[in-house]
């Protein structure tokens, strides 16, 4: 037999969902027999993917409960292979299998998708962030920044549900309140500050002001399309607002 | 003759290195986890590296691919080496998956004249790109193949010799695998040549009475102690460290486990050894 018909096989059997024998393998008069033996592989991949799910998706685990995640954890593995050599990025469709599966609890997919994008942002790129103090001092010495990008560790999406609280009560150790659709979809913005993933929610203007932001916009285009998108809002002194919260949320670079 | 020991750095410990200096020669990283982009993981990799040196350690590089190795894992490998210019860089003599999927497992080779063609050609590769000797660690085992044609240490003689490369020795996956098929751990041991081994791995297992399963998350047992010393005996003294994965204990422990190999090291040659 050649080493890669070995290794093909060896794969298969440890992807496929039941374990059983193989005959390169060699007999044994020591010990377990052959088929106990590629069960110890065939185990270990499962125990190993289902650990890194629950490491990467803690609050969600936490919310669901131990055995209704492990068995999540077990049909994501199942219907999933890992096509990455850093292990951590396993989970990357996790929250669309829970989304899939469990179709009248989608605030448990929303929450996945928190516990990933903040995980993403622990180790996310680095970049040089504007500080007020810097900016100020640009402002002493006569130059004006006249464009922004966002921290590549930045992120934006939509919630339907009260994931946020749900999340900080899981985040300190209490009881999770009822899931509550919301009326109105609320936007969220994640993002690294420091060493520390962050989140909170956004207006629809501020939404609006970070999608121009990353499409590479300057101040002056995003204050005009803010003008035009919400007619009826004060844009000059809420944009002026934002880009002064920008900079203590440091999500500002040059 | 100079002793050196050395840990495991896990994320557990990271305050105790920062806090005051530790009484290890250097650390041993696991490539991996700090292969990302950026965040805490890097910024504590460079304040820790500041202070100790440390080697290189990885868990996906894996060697016995017939396709060979990944370029992209290697341009970014070699990246962190820059980075953290490790005295050397080791990983694992085993697959870890075939068709771009990664079981994220040391899967053991075949012992045939086939795969060590396969490494031989995969560890020329990697040497050359990374233009330093590769250092290629035994795994622990739960299944030999038919298709081997010879034992595990001819297996990694025949591979140091036909590349240049050097062994991290696992003293700890030499004893489960000798427990678990059945072979003389002091054969395995007396088996390879001396000269080619760079570093010791010492670990703890779980045994379940009829097979091992190398858990890394208890002490090293007395008879990997044993070992360590026939090795110890045989290679002359090579750096040491503990490896711990799970069930991560206070870092005291850990140095307290790593006084027994120095103790052991001392006994073996006599002298006392520096702290
Ligand atoms: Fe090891």
């Amino acid at each position: 037999m050649s080493l890669a018909t070995l290794q093909n096989d060896f794969q298969s059997l440890v992807l496929d969902p039941e374990c059983r024998s193989a005959d390169w393998v060699a007999d044994s008069k020591h010990g377990l027999g052959s088929k106990q033996r590629l069960a110890i592989y065939h185990n270990a991949y499962r125990i190993r993917l289902t650990e890194v799910l629950r490491d990467t998706f803690e609050h969600t685990a936490s919310y669901i409960g131990d055995e209704w995640f492990e068995r999540l954890a077990g049909s994501y593995v199942q219907a999933n292979t890992s096509e990455h050599s850093n292990i951590g990025l396993y989970g990357q469709a996790f929250p669309e299998h829970l989304a899939q599966v469990l179709k009248h609890d989608q605030e448990v997919a929303e929450l996945a998708h928190l516990d990933w994008t903040l995980r993403r942002a622990f180790d996310g790129s680095n970049a040089d962030v504007i500080t007020r103090e810097a900016l100020e001092k640009l402002a002493a010495e006569g130059v004006s920044i006249e464009k922004f990008s966002p921290v590549p560790t930045l992120k934006l999406c939509l919630h339907h549900f009260n994931t946020l609280d749900i999340w900080h009560a899981i985040n300190q150790e209490e009881v999770p309140p009822q899931v509550v659709a919301l009326d109105e979809p609320m936007h969220v913005m994640t993002w690294r500050k420091g060493y520390s993933p962050h989140f909170r929610s956004v207006s629809a203007v501020e939404y609006a002001a970070i999608n121009y932001l990353c499409e590479g916009c300057d101040l002056e285009a995003i204050g005009e399309a803010l003008s035009l998108g919400f007619p009826g809002a004060d844009i000059v002194n809420e944009f002026g607002l934002m880009i002064a919260r920008w900079l203590d949320d440091e999500i500002l670079t040059a | 003759m100079t002793f050196s020991f050395g840990l495991g750095l896990r994320t557990q410990h990271y305050h105790d290195f920062l806090e005051k200096s530790q009484p290890v020669d250097w650390l041993e990283v696991i490539s991996d986890n700090y292969m990302v982009d950026g965040g805490k993981p890097l910024v504590m990799l460079d304040k820790i590296r500041a202070d100790y040196p440390m080697v290189m350690h990885g868990v996906s590089m894996s060697i016995g691919a017939i396709k060979g190795v990944d370029p992209e894992y290697l341009r970014k490998l070699k990246k962190l080496e820059q980075r953290i210019q490790p005295m050397w860089l080791s990983d694992h003599l085993c697959w870890t998956g075939v068709h771009g999927r990664n079981l994220h497992d040391l899967l053991p080779l075949p012992f045939s004249e086939e795969a060590l063609q396969v490494v031989t050609r995969n560890v020329n590769q990697v040497q050359e790109y990374l233009q330093r000797p590769l250092v290629l660690e035994n795994v622990s085992s739960y299944v030999e193949f038919q298709e081997s044609e010879m034992t595990e240490w001819e297996f990694l003689t025949e591979v140091c010799q036909r590349t240049g490369c050097q062994l991290l020795l696992d003293i700890n996956n030499i004893y489960v695998s000798s427990f678990n098929h059945g072979f003389d751990a002091s054969e395995f041991i007396n088996g390879v040549p001396v000269g080619s081994v760079k570093q010791f791995h010492l670990a703890g297992h779980q045994n379940n009475g009829d097979h091992i399963i190398d858990t890394h998350d208890h002490p090293v047992c007395k008879d990997v102690w044993t070992l360590y010393k026939e090795a110890l005996q045989r290679f002359g003294f090579i750096p040491t460290m503990i490896e711990r994965d799970d069930n991560i204990p206070e870092l005291e422990e850990l140095l307290a486990e790593l006084g027994q190999a120095r103790t052991i090291a001392d006994e073996v040659f006599s002298q006392k050894v520096a702290v």
